[in-house]
């Protein structure tokens, strides 16, 4: 399971809106905010999937002007990946080109 | 992982995030420590573009297992974009190539052989093809990917040993106009400032770029500065296309594609004819250029750009923009407190790439935006070390380390003097550029070919043609590769080469910054850090050809370790005894001093004492640069060095709109254009094996803008066909208001045959810089059949 730490950007008059529509979203911890719009959130998901997704719905919500990733753990996913014990999933597709 | 443990991972990741906004969090930094349990934390530069972002590799047990950015880092500041926050899950991919391998004939299936047993082959081809024909029967093709040490290495034993200088690299695709550019305007390579001029900045003119794709960190800074400092700094976007960039400019300019040399030409005019150029700067630094022997004055400019009016070159673009608009963004451009350009492929992949660069430099040069804090005219690089490892350590076939023409008798002996080889070693004319060096491949004029870190069967522009010659049973070719890609596919000898974290080497990014990554975790299998490989193969052509001045040109890396002991050792011997002197003096930038450094060292940095203040930051201005203070001319602030203006002077160019090589006419009626995708990058190899930003972008599609789509009866969705006089594709199509009526614009990195758009693009290359027009060309668009469903491709 993921965790991220991120910064993210508001306007500053939205700021107020953006924490509390972060608030509510699952996945997502507000640990503060300051008068320039910025807001650090920690992101914790199932998958690293669900993180990319997560990630790219905050960055398309009109509140928010960008995500800033700063740190990411994915301890619980890797060691397996690593050990071959599990494979990453999109590996489904090969096949002869055209 | 127990819940105590995922509490203290949750808080060292919201610390970590409010340190860098200086935000106090009611944390305990005990925490950090808590969550640090076990994991060691490796200091190095991310793998994926040329912004040089610093970030440090979590690992626990051997095995990576996190990421974070340097906070103290001027590059990102900490911040890292979603292709670097993955890129170190390439590194235990189960796809990563483990073992050489070998087959005779390129039908032949692989088999795995022995290291000693793969590096003979490779050094006997070689050997043969040298005895055959010479250094032109040999050839190296590189990558702005590799290590600087591994790139100096590669081209020492081609040009020192095999006396060849058919050393290239894929940067020759992407950075040669910049370089062109550079050099033709300012008598030197590579930009005067760097990313400190964004926080300063008050205009920013971006133009051939789509930074927030591109270089989302990069992006990040301008977007701040400009969140900030909403009304006082202006962002102007110059594109045929709207992106992501230009959600946040106040102005953007949408042109026809192939005009941008007349609109870079009418702000000239703008400036020229309402006075804003700096005439001191101008008096002071200048000089006019119609050729590099034919000198021009500033009334010929003024005759030469009478021509291009606002009112003339609005038309010409396409008339997406009013004269007023040209107007305003030249006033914006010269009369802010500082204005940084910045552009990528959409200046330098054309066939007018180099002046399309001088255009731009002239606006700086005209209004003194340039030395002063806040200006800069900055090229970005789309590889981590095409400006360190290929334009620095002399990775294309017309240039020698440090920045030295291979032309130039004096700047060859120097070399050969540094390398202890007989002068006349090194041949004394340049060797073949990319694309004549594959289409001398086609022609089987070169004969053994060893392709590094790099896949031009998918890369190179018209790829269909190239990728004959590659298929010949008398062209050996050797790649060196982490994974497999549609160009190990055309080899005949694969070896497996250690990633990034698991070798130790310096990149060199768009800033004139050098960073080092040492190796933190051990490589999968038997693959080896090239240097390695380049020193085993060299001893063993040594061998082969009786030639001891191949092996000189190892002797002082002999039985060093190659995780860090040989690269340290390529890295003093180039920077001691090539940069000595030279624009990109790195002396004081040794291993023990990138150790030390958050985030390197930008050159010129003579020595240890001014390397360890972080290097010169603004080239050329006297007290703040070393060599401009030492190269001084005169009382003036600035003073200019380098190795192509014997006057010292900024070079204004007069060079007047041309068209592209291929135009759209009636059976070719649309413009198409290439581009980049915020989760993928290249030829996907690497990014197309991380899950999260696969299933992101999963397959390329082509974007038409919603007037041509419905002239072509073409609904998202639907299956396209785009067709050139070289290649055909197919993809679904994405109806959407981005590109210029008229243009389509497709992604180049998915590996499928259908949907590898460079079967399409054309060949043609600007004369001076040799760098294709990947940009532009004349296509068919075709509605196929409604939608298909689609699985992504990776070899």
């Amino acid at each position: 399971m993921p965790i991220s730490g991120v910064v993210i950007r508001s306007q500053p008059r939205e700021r107020k809106e953006a924490v509390c529509y972060l608030a509510a979203l699952a996945g997502v911890e507000v640990y503060g905010s300051d008068a320039e719009g910025n807001i650090v959130a920690v992101l914790e998901t199932a998958t690293s999937e669900d993180m990319q997704e997560l990630i790219d719905r905050l960055n398309k919500d009109t509140r928010i002007a960008s995500v800033g990733l700063t740190y990411l753990n994915t301890e619980d996913e890797a060691q397996p990946v690593a050990e071959g014990e599990v494979t990453p999933r999109p590996l489904g597709f090969r096949g002869d080109c055209k | 992982m127990s819940q105590t443990r995922r509490d203290f991972i949750k808080m060292a990741a919201a610390l970590s995030a409010a340190s860098y906004v200086s935000m106090q969090l009611p944390i305990s930094s005990l925490n950090i420590a808590r969550a640090d349990e076990g994991v060691n934390w490796h200091r190095g530069s991310c793998r994926l573009c040329g912004v040089g972002c610093r970030v440090e590799l979590g690992v626990k047990d051997g095995i990576p297992m996190g990421l974070r950015g340097v906070p103290e880092s001027r590059t990102n500041f900490g911040y890292v974009c979603m292709k670097g926050m993955h890129f170190w899950k390439c590194m235990r991919h189960p796809d990563r190539l483990t073992t050489p391998l070998y087959r005779a004939k390129k039908s032949d299936k692989f088999q795995e052989i022995s290291w000693d047993k793969a590096l003979d082959l490779a050094a006997e081809k070689f050997a043969e093809a040298h005895k055959a024909g010479g250094g032109a029967a040999v050839a190296y093709y590189g990558s702005g990917q590799a290590l600087t040490e591994e790139t100096y290495f590669f081209q020492k034993i081609m040009r020192g040993g095999l006396q060849s200088n058919n050393v290239e690299g894929n940067p020759r695709l992407c950075m040669a106009s910049a370089v062109g550019g550079y050099l033709s305007s300012f008598g030197a390579d590579e930009p005067i400032g760097g990313y400190s001029d964004i926080e300063k900045a008050h205009c920013f003119f971006i133009i051939g770029s789509n930074t927030a794709e591109a270089h989302p960190v990069i992006f990040r800074r301008i977007m701040r500065r400009k969140l900030d400092n909403p009304e006082t700094v202006k962002v102007i976007n110059v594109d045929p296309r709207l992106s992501q960039t230009s959600r946040i400019a106040d102005l953007h300019l949408q042109f026809k594609p192939g005009t941008d040399l007349s609109l870079l030409n009418a702000m000239a005019q703008v400036i020229i004819e309402e006075k804003l150029y700096d005439e001191e700067f101008i008096k002071n630094y200048a000089t006019f250029k119609k050729g590099k022997e034919e000198p021009a004055t500033f009334a010929d400019l003024q005759t030469q750009l009478a021509g291009y009016t606002p009112e003339e070159v609005a038309k010409t673009c396409g008339g997406s923009f009013k004269p007023d608009d040209i107007r305003k963004a030249a006033r914006w451009f010269a009369t802010s407190k500082g204005t940084v350009s910045l552009w990528c492929m959409g200046l330098n992949q054309r066939k007018q790439g180099v002046w399309a660069n001088n255009l731009v430099h002239n606006l700086h040069i005209l209004t003194g935006q340039l030395m002063k804090d806040g200006a800069d005219s900055l090229s970005l690089t789309g590889q981590p070390n095409a400006c360190g490892g290929v334009r620095e350590g002399g990775g294309l076939c017309h240039i020698l380390p440090g920045h030295r023409p291979v032309e130039k008798e004096a700047m060859r002996r120097q070399v050969e003097a540094a390398w202890g080889v007989p002068a006349g070693r090194i041949p004394e004319q340049p060797g073949l550029h990319t694309m004549a060096m594959f289409s001398a491949v086609n022609e089987g004029k070169v004969k053994a070919l060893w392709i590094n870190c790099t896949s031009p069967v998918q890369s190179l522009p018209n790829c269909n043609l190239y990728n004959q010659g590659m298929d010949r049973e008398d062209v050996f070719i050797v790649c060196s590769d982490i994974f497999p890609t549609l160009t190990t596919q055309k080899a005949n000898l694969v070896l497996p080469a250690s990633f990034h974290f698991e070798k130790t080497g310096v990149y060199g990014c768009t800033e004139r910054r050098s960073q080092l990554t040492k190796k933190a975790i051990n490589s999968p299998g038997e693959a080896k850090p090239e240097v390695w490989m380049i020193r085993e193969w060299a001893k063993k052509l040594a061998e082969k050809l009786g030639d001891p001045v191949i092996a000189q040109c190892i002797k002082p890396f002999e039985g060093l370790e190659e995780g860090y002991a040989l690269p340290k050792a390529i890295w003093d011997e180039y920077t001691q005894k090539l940069t000595a002197g030279r624009d990109n003096d790195l002396r004081g930038a040794t291993y023990e001093v990138l150790e030390k450094m958050a985030d390197g060292v930008q050159w010129p940095a003579p020595t240890t004492e001014f390397a360890l203040t972080g290097g010169t930051v603004k080239k050329f201005v006297k007290g703040r640069d070393p060599m401009a203070t030492t190269e001084s001319k005169n009382d003036l602030p600035y003073q200019f060095y380098g190795p192509a203006h014997a006057d010292r002077l900024l070079w204004i160019w007069l060079h007047d709109q041309a068209s592209p090589e291929e135009v759209p006419d009636g059976e070719y009626p649309f413009y198409l254009s290439t581009g980049r995708i915020i989760d993928h990058w290249h030829t996907m190899s690497m990014t197309g094996r991380v899950p999260e930003l696969l299933r992101a972008n999963p397959y390329s599609f082509v974007e038409v803008n919603p007037k041509d789509a419905e002239r072509l009866g073409i609904k998202p969705g639907d299956m396209v066909e785009i067709k050139s006089r070289r290649g055909v594709n197919i993809m679904p199509a994405k109806v959407y208001a981005g590109p210029v009526e008229g243009m389509v614009f497709a992604y180049w990195h998915d590996q499928h045959g259908d949907r590898m758009i460079n079967k399409v693009t054309k060949d043609a290359v600007d004369p001076g810089s040799k760098e294709p027009e990947f940009k532009i060309c004349a296509v068919q668009v075709k509605r196929l059949s409604g939608p298909t469903a689609l699985t992504p491709y990776l070899v």
